[in-house]
């Protein structure tokens, strides 16, 4: 039997199917991304460094905290190569993780972000065995003197719970599915292990 | 022919239904790797690749052509399996994808990788290890035992379709 009607519809189909993956693609490709303000207060590093990391951030994935880990050693290493961003990306898997971006934003509105935020990863492996993490982020908040009276009402503020979900929602238009999902220089990079080499090749391309 | 509990001719209508479970067997394969494939392809690669990079099995630059091959394999097979085209061979390469997963993930079982969910249908479900194993296992049985009966297998498909219209 000749093949050459069965080889012609598997071409077909292959365009076809193509077509549909694409157009999906495209479709969601087009929609609204960058629709947050970049906040200064989750931010570090030189404005104008030649490397610019977005990380979608759940504070309580161990990734995450492995991923803070380096990356605070490499910024500390090129210090005026690295800006980093953080923007909140808590997953439903971990009970803690909007709690924790929730204190931490508070923290930010004190301008104490970046204190929470390490003491919290650094922690990380006492408070996500928590049943209630609460008093655990109440004690950081205490340590790095954050005022209570404010941290309080801050906490019971809506349109903290709503930047949160914003955060989350550009994740998700983004197409980020886990954490840490950094974007360096806008390219998309998941996880320490991708992004470690990503760091490296762009590190020894400043240095040419 | 209506086929229900109340149906005068019940027993033709079971017997109808029997002979239709090899193409709806070939046919559930196929669509599980079509939906499996669809889901990673629509999102960017980066995701798959942090997937695989978790099983700590493969090189980067390998992870990375993974990441970007298998999803497409897995969407062809699953619509060549579907429709019933090139069949014998679709299922050949279906069973040894599913042989090469069953693997990835025993390996990470036993090497007990801090794998919570398995990322093998992207973002859409998940399952723990021994669950996926155990899908994988029973995908594989059926579609091994469709391998045999391929004359069956074969039924409502374009490989049929496309031979009678060329001895037609």
């Amino acid at each position: 039997m000749s093949q050459q009607p069965k080889i012609k519809v598997t071409l077909l189909i292959i365009a076809f199917s193509l077509a549909v993956v694409y157009g999906v693609k495209f479709f969601l490709g087009i929609m609204p991304q960058n629709t947050l303000s970049s906040g200064q207060t989750r931010a570090k590093g030189d404005k104008g460094a030649a490397i610019q990391i977005t990380e979608f951030i759940d504070l309580e994935c161990p990734a995450c905290a492995r991923g803070a880990e380096y990356l605070g050693r490499i910024m500390a290493e090129h210090p005026a190569e690295i800006r980093l961003e953080l923007k909140y990306f808590p997953l439903p898997s971990h009970r803690h993780g909007f709690l924790a971006a929730r204190y931490a934003e508070c923290a930010a509105r004190q301008g104490k972000f970046w204190p929470f935020h390490d003491a919290l990863i650094a922690r990380q492996p006492n408070w996500s065995r928590l049943t209630d993490a609460t008093p655990a982020f109440a004690l950081i908040a205490k340590e790095i003197l954050l005022d209570p009276g404010r941290l309080e009402v801050c906490l019971n503020d809506k349109s903290v719970d709503a930047l949160i979900q914003e955060s989350h929602l550009e994740g998700e238009r983004r197409g980020v599915k886990s954490t840490p999902t950094y974007y360096v220089n806008g390219k998309m990079v998941v996880g320490l292990q991708s992004l470690e080499p990503e760091l490296v090749r762009l590190l020894a391309e400043i240095k040419k | 022919m209506v086929c229900n509990l109340w149906s005068p001719n019940l027993f033709d209508c079971l017997r109808k239904l029997k002979n239709s479970r090899y193409p709806l067997s070939r046919i559930m394969i196929g669509g599980l790797f079509v939906v499996s494939g669809f889901e990673k392809l629509v999102g960017p690669y980066q995701n798959f690749l942090y997937v695989i990079q978790n099983y700590s099995f493969l090189p980067f630059f390998l992870g990375e052509i993974a990441a970007r091959l298998l999803p497409w394999s897995e969407f062809f097979l699953g619509i060549f399996l579907v429709l019933g085209l090139w069949t014998k061979w679709t299922l050949r390469a279906v069973m040894a994808l599913l042989l090469m997963f069953m693997g990835v993930v025993i390996q990470a079982l036993i090497r007990q990788l801090p794998i919570t969910e398995c990322g093998c249908f992207g973002g859409l479900i998940s399952f723990p290890l021994p669950v996926i194993l155990a899908l994988d296992t029973t995908v594989f049985v059926f579609a091994w035992f469709l391998s045999f009966r391929m004359e069956e297998a074969e039924r409502c498909s374009l490989d049929r379709y496309l031979a009678r219209n060329e001895s037609a």
